[in-house]
Order: C-alpha cells, then structure tokens, then sequence
C-alpha cells in the first residue's frame, strides 16, 4: 500500500502564508482552495489536507487523525500538545504581548493587588503573571480584546500582535513582549515512527524551503 | 449553591458496560496470559498510598499529575499514578528473601489528573510486568513478552521504537552544555524543536545534539550514533542496542523494530534501554517501558530492574474490530416462573450443573 501523508492546515491568520508556503514546495493546494468550502482537500504529491480552526490543528495531529499540522506558535503556548515540533516555519511572524492604554506608567499595573487581564490566552497569561509572582484576574474573551481595557473591563490584555495597528486604534501600547511567535510544522508521534520516510522527506523539502 | 444532578459525572471518569467491557476483560486475560505463560506473577498492590512513595518514582513534572488528598490523621496520601513504584515498595518490604529474578505483573486502574483538552483520560487502566534483580539478558526477555502480547491481541503491525537513556545523556555531558540547562533542552529535545535548543543555549546548538534528534530508522542509525557520539556511556548506549537489535534480529523480531536515539521522554526516570509501541492507525502510543536500575535503590533495595506497561485503553480501541464482535454467550436454559418452589428450584439445580441459565 503506498502512504500518504494527512495534514491539517489553520484556517484563520496564516493561512494565505500556509498555502504559498506548501504551494513553493511542491505541494499545490486545489486553486479554489481559497475560496471553495469543502474542509477535506487533496493536496499535490501524495497529500492530502483537512481544513480547521487554528486552535484545533493540535488536537488532530496530538490524536493522530492527522499526521501532521502547521499551527502558530502562540497556540501551541497555550494548548501544549505532546506532538513533535521538528521545525519552525518563519511565517506568520507575530508577538505575544502585554498591552496597556496609552499614557499610563509602563509596568504600573503590576502594583495593583491583583491584576485584571483580558485575553484569548488563559495559560500564556497564568504562566506569564504567576510566574512573576503577580496574581492575576483572568478575564476571558474569544475576540475584539483590544477593547477590554478602554471599556475599564481589564487593566491590561495579553494577545497576539501583528502590525501593531489594531492597539494604537483602540488606544493601547505594547508593555512588554513575551515571546515571539511563528508558525511551526507539528507532527504526531506514531506518524513521526510509522511514516517515517514519507514524514522525513517532507520535513525535509518544506526545511529546504523555508531555508533551515 | 447551585444543586447537582446526582447523575452528573466528573470530568474525567469512565464507565463500560455492555461489549466494551466485554472488550476490555478480553484484552486483559489474553496480555495476562501471556505474562503468566513467561512466568509473571500477578501483584496486587494498594489503590492508594503515601504521596512520597510515588514522588520518590518520578520527576517533578509527573509529580504534578498525582491525586494527592490528606488522611484521617493528617497524613500525605496519593491515589496511584502508576504501578512501578508500588511494587518496588513491596519488593523492598516483603519479598528481599526470594530468589531473584522477581517476575510480576500488575493490571488495574492508575488515575492522574490530565487538563481535559489534552483529550486523555484521568483513570486510565494498565497492564504491565516488573523484572527485578537481573541484568540485561532480561532486556530481550520483556521485549519478546511485549511482542507477544502484541500478537496475542492481532496486533501484529506494531512497532517498537528502542533507544537507550545514556545517549544523548552523553552527548549532553561530550557538548559542554551546563548542567543548569539541561531540563529545559531535554524538555526542547522531546519535541524535537531544534529552533528552541539553539534558543535555550544562546548558540546555534552543536552538530551531534542536532544529529541526535534525527537519529531514527533501521539499524544503520546505530552507524552514525557511533559516529557522532565520543562520549564513553554514549558509546556503550550504541553498543547496547546493537546487541539488542542484533539478537532480535536473529529471533526473527527485527521488522519488528525501529531505533530511535532521540527519544528522550521518561529521561529523569529511565537509565537504560527505553521503548515505545506504536501500531498504524493509533495516533497515540499503545504502551512503553525500559529499564530503571535507579528506583529500586531508593527503596533500600539496589537491584537492576526492567519493564513495560500496555494501554488497555487503547489498545481496546485497537482492537475493537476484530475482538469487538464475540459477546456473552447465550443462556443455555431458559426457566420459566419466579416461584421458589418450582422456577427457582430448577434454575439451582441446572446451575449445579453447570449450565448458564436465565429466569423468565
């Protein structure tokens, strides 16, 4: 039986960056793929790939459903699969940050009793502020959290940063950078041993593409 | 406060019934079977114990899975996290006056508590063996058992993956890199992020620790291993699974077998050969083990020790297809009327007989 590889691509941010990158080594998507609604594509080569929310590529690959997956470092921060992550990608270049409003002392909320910070990233946002000792009110939101601390809902939020344009409209300045994050390549463990030359060669090509 | 519904479950928890169950004791006699056909004993040891006995086990990271709850009189307690610790506990107290090599095995539930998106159960149920008090001829013993039991259930398409602890430990030690730093590129290694290791040393990361990483395949791997590794205890990891490979390979096991140096994975815990199975169509790894020389010392008992543990979970899943299908065996009586003078008269007496009965 000849193998074939299964991958699951994020559908949100990078996914433009995920598409040119595959289509650079070898592995063309359907030409449609951008705008066509069908989650269960076939790629070029011997690939085939499933469609899916950022947040849900280390579920598929961690279960093996898929063997592999090109997910954003952010989300790996925060969800923390156990799958291999033999290779970063370099695309979809972004920075997880602490932000604040405009104007006010860098670093002063970290004064406060306890700190109200909204974001998208729970364990990020623990780690971060507990690991400085500094106890945290989580305010959970799944969008716009720009918004939290001009509402008076946060003190400050933690979150993803691209251009840096989406805070200074809604009057918010970078504080602090905790990491910063890119896409990576993510395979699953059984797959990395049971296809392994076919998992190797791709590795591998995408490697050489990407200059690593 | 808000009222519970009494059938409301615990995230976590899981109950089987029906052809699961079914299912799952099957599993169990057949890899129980196997064990005793190598001459395994079954232990059964404590659902709960002092929380030190399994912190002494593992390393900080597994020690934050456990359960650990206070006792009546204020003591430390645990459910179990795992089977091994337990039964070097009572090797060290009850069984120092037996001829060694001890050969036990264990089966049951281990419960740690795992954050619910990582999809993975809080009780999970494991079959595995101890071999205590022998040196390395009884590597090759547990990986037969395992391929056996592997068999046993049809699952002939899986895979060991073997490597040995004292590789890239040596390598580690051959490359400088400071003792302060090595959890964390241990931790880096296990995911095989090159671009983290270069970050965690500050440089781009020497060429044998890259290599390490990529050090998966046939036995040819073992070539460049050699190669790459000066490191006196990583030469004799090299030499080690050659052996191994060696003698599986004449058993007729060596398709069987994929070497894999860069596995890092139980690290704080493992000294020697370590393993993996994996079979196509499981996303996750059936089941693994190695040798731990260290842990039985820690109990005042310094003896070698190697064994493994199964998943009965999944390899439940695995194996629902082709073992699924066989259920309860029907009645082979039907007996009619409740009243004790005259059904229930005749359903003992069919009993005595050994017949499968059923009252309608």
């Amino acid at each position: 039986m000849s193998q074939s590889i299964k991958l699951a691509l994020p559908t949100g941010r990078i996914f433009g960056e995920t598409v040119d990158l595959l289509t650079r080594s070898g592995f063309a998507l359907p030409e449609d793929v951008r705008q066509a609604r069908r989650l269960h594509i076939t790629n070029g080569g011997n690939q085939s790939s499933v469609l899916v929310k950022d947040r849900d590529v280390p579920t598929y690959v961690e279960h093996g459903v898929v063997d592999a997956g090109i997910v954003g470092h952010d989300v790996l921060a925060e969800t923390n699969p156990d799958v291999y992550q033999p290779l970063d990608l370099g695309i979809g270049c972004c920075e997880m940050v602490v932000a604040r409003s405009k104007g006010q002392t860098p670093g002063a909320y970290r004064d406060l009793p306890i700190v109200r910070v909204a974001t998208k990233y729970p364990e990020v946002t623990f780690r971060h502020f507990h690991g400085h000792g500094i106890p945290v009110e989580l305010i959970l939101l799944s969008g716009s959290v720009e918004l939290a601390p001009m509402l008076g809902l946060a003190d400050c939020i933690v979150d993803l940063v691209q251009t840096g344009r989406t805070l200074a409209a809604n009057g918010l300045e970078v504080d602090e950078v905790l990491f910063r994050s890119t896409a990576r390549l993510i395979v699953n463990r059984a797959s990395f041993r049971l296809k392994g030359r076919l998992v190797g060669e791709f590795i591998a090509s995408l490697a050489r593409e990407v200059g690593r | 406060m808000q009222q519970r519904s009494n059938l409301q479950i615990p995230s976590g928890v899981q109950c089987f019934y029906g052809r699961e169950a079914h299912l799952r004791k099957e599993v169990e006699r057949r890899v129980g079977e196997v064990f005793s056909g190598w001459s395994y004993e079954e232990i059964i040891v404590p659902l709960f114990d002092y929380f030190e006995v399994f912190a002494r086990g593992g390393g900080p990271s597994f020690t934050d899975h456990i359960y650990r709850f206070i006792g009546r009189n204020g003591e430390l307690l645990a459910l179990r996290p795992d089977f091994t610790a337990l039964v070097a506990k009572v090797v060290a107290s009850r069984m120092q006056d037996r001829s060694l090599p001890l050969r036990l095995f264990y089966s049951g539930e281990v419960l740690r508590y795992q954050p619910p998106q990582a999809g993975h159960q809080k009780e999970l149920f494991q079959i595995g063996l101890e071999h205590i008090g022998d040196g390395l001829a009884a590597d090759l013993e547990v990986l037969l058992v395992a391929f056996e039991a592997l068999d046993r259930l049809g699952v002939n398409d899986a895979v060991v993956t073997l490597g040995h602890a004292g590789f890239v430990l040596g390598i580690l030690e051959e490359s400088q890199v400071p003792a302060e730093a090595r959890p964390q590129l241990l931790e880096a290694m296990r995911y095989r992020d090159a671009d983290r290791v270069d970050d965690i040393l500050g440089r781009k990361a020497p060429p044998e620790v890259m290599e390490a990483m990529r050090l998966f395949g046939g036995p040819e791997v073992l070539e460049r291993a050699r190669a790459i590794a000066q490191h006196p205890g990583s030469q004799e990891a090299v030499a080690r699974l050659h052996s191994v490979a060696t003698e599986l390979e004449a058993l007729g096991l060596g398709h069987r077998l994929q070497l894999d140096l860069g596995e890092v994975r139980g690290f704080d815990y493992y000294t020697g050969m370590v393993f993996e199975i994996y079979a196509p169509g499981t996303g996750l790894e059936l089941g693994g083990g190695g040798r731990y020389d260290s842990l039985l010392g820690k109990f005042g008992v310094p003896l070698p020790a190697v064994g493994f543990s199964l998943s009965l979970d999944r390899l439940s899943q695995r194996v629902k297809d082709h073992l699924g299908t066989s259920r309860e065996a029907a009645p082979e009586a039907i007996v009619l009327g409740k009243q004790p003078s005259r059904g229930l008269a005749e359903a003992l007496e069919l009993r005595r007989q050994g017949m499968k009965v059923r009252i309608s």
